[in-house]
């Protein structure tokens, strides 16, 4: 046998366990894996709804091209009772994607919590839209009209201070946050029966 | 014992990977705007380091000088994958805090370097001694340089804040620019220092 035949024969060996080892490694994390993303996902949910025990999904289909930025929508409930709703919105920052969810609390009228759960934006600018400092302002917002960004403090119960040096981040994140405001306003109109 | 104990020291302090080497470049500049990052890379580093020093060590023998390196690049891809997914299956934790920085193992040179000029050459117990040598070099200089850009960047360390309210941080530091300036000055500082000067 020639030693490029003997080489090629060994490269194939060591690329088919290691192939074997990746197969094997991923039919045995697959569901584990799905479960842990699931539970992630549900802990962000609480994080913004904290009243509801459970979410239903709500199905966009029916809304698809109108609301673009929204990826998911909950129904939380406790009980038979609805709470609040849960959105999940992707919107674009100055680094790319921001990920954020948005819990509303419908009884209330008003939005529970803002969470990010990624980004990439700039590491001690736009970074600190992630943190508690500036989400904090969101929660109690009036759910009914559209936020806007201010320099400055902000004087109006829909004005969200912009952190300084990051007008875009926070633009980003608001823009997410309007667009929740919107899906959640057409939601309460098109379901009012079981909203 | 000796040996192993020189072997160790020699990873973190003569042949430093960052310092001495200067590799892993990549990783080295974009991920020390931290602390606390420094220590997340470097941890998942060691880890790594360890594991597939010890692998490549085991299968030396097996595998024949003239595709060394295909071979190499195939066992660490495979070894940080089956690595990744494990941890993102079974330890939620530990994913949360180090699972970003495991992709980025990938990229980094230190493991290939290490698989070729050591591992390949020396026994299993050997290799993983210089593994986790080179891992706290490594993650002494991410530390060191974190520490720096966020001190002097942000005015936090570990997120705490250590200047008054009064101090405006330099931005700059922790953004890439920043990045160059620290591992250039600390470079300069480290050669001066031991008279590795030309």
């Amino acid at each position: 046998m020639s030693e490029g035949v003997k080489l090629s024969i060994k490269l194939f060996i060591i690329t088919a366990v290691a192939a074997l080892a990746l197969g094997i490694t991923y039919a045995v994390t697959e569901e584990p894996i799905r479960i842990q993303n699931e539970l992630a996902s549900l802990e962000t949910r609480k994080a913004v709804l904290p009243g509801a025990e459970e979410f239903v999904q709500i199905d966009l289909s029916e809304y698809k091209g109108q609301y673009p930025n929204v990826v998911e929508a909950y129904q939380g409930k406790s009980g038979s009772d609805t709470v609040g709703y849960v959105f999940k919105v992707i919107s674009k920052g100055y680094g790319g994607d921001v990920e954020l969810f948005v819990g509303i609390n419908s009884k209330e009228d008003r939005i529970e919590n803002v969470s990010i759960v990624s980004h990439n934006e700039t590491p001690g600018l736009g970074a600190k839209a992630a943190g508690s400092d500036f989400l904090s302002q969101y929660s109690g917002k009036p759910a009914g009209s559209p936020l806007a960004v201010v320099r400055g403090s902000a004087t109006k119960d829909t004005e969200v201070q912009a952190i300084t040096g990051a007008t875009i981040s926070s633009k980003a994140v608001t823009e997410g946050v309007n667009s929740a405001l919107e899906l959640y306003g057409r939601l309460l109109k098109d379901g009012g029966a079981e909203g | 014992m000796k040996k192993a104990l020189s072997v160790f020291f020699n990873g973190v302090i003569n042949e430093n990977p960052t310092f001495r080497m200067v590799l892993g470049m990549c990783p080295t500049l974009a991920l020390t705007t931290a602390a606390i990052n420094g220590i997340g890379m470097g941890l998942a580093t060691t880890f790594v380091l360890i594991g597939s020093n010890l692998v490549i060590s085991l299968l030396k023998n097996f595998i024949p000088q003239k595709i060394r390196i295909p071979a190499f690049v195939v066992v660490i891809a495979t070894f940080v994958t089956v690595v990744s997914m494990i941890m993102q299956a079974f330890l939620p934790e530990l994913n949360e805090s180090l699972g970003i920085y495991i992709p980025l193992i990938v990229v980094n040179c230190i493991i290939l370097a290490r698989a070729e000029s050591f591992a390949s050459k020396n026994s299993a117990l050997l290799s993983v001694v210089d593994g986790l040598g080179m891992g706290v070099g490594f993650t002494l200089a991410l530390l060191l340089l974190g520490s720096i850009r966020e001190i002097l960047g942000a005015g936090t360390w570990f997120g705490m804040p250590v200047f008054p309210e009064s101090f405006s941080p330099a931005v700059i530091m922790i953004l890439p620019p920043g990045g160059f300036i620290t591992l250039g000055l600390v470079l300069g500082l480290l050669n001066k220092l031991t008279g590795r000067t030309e």
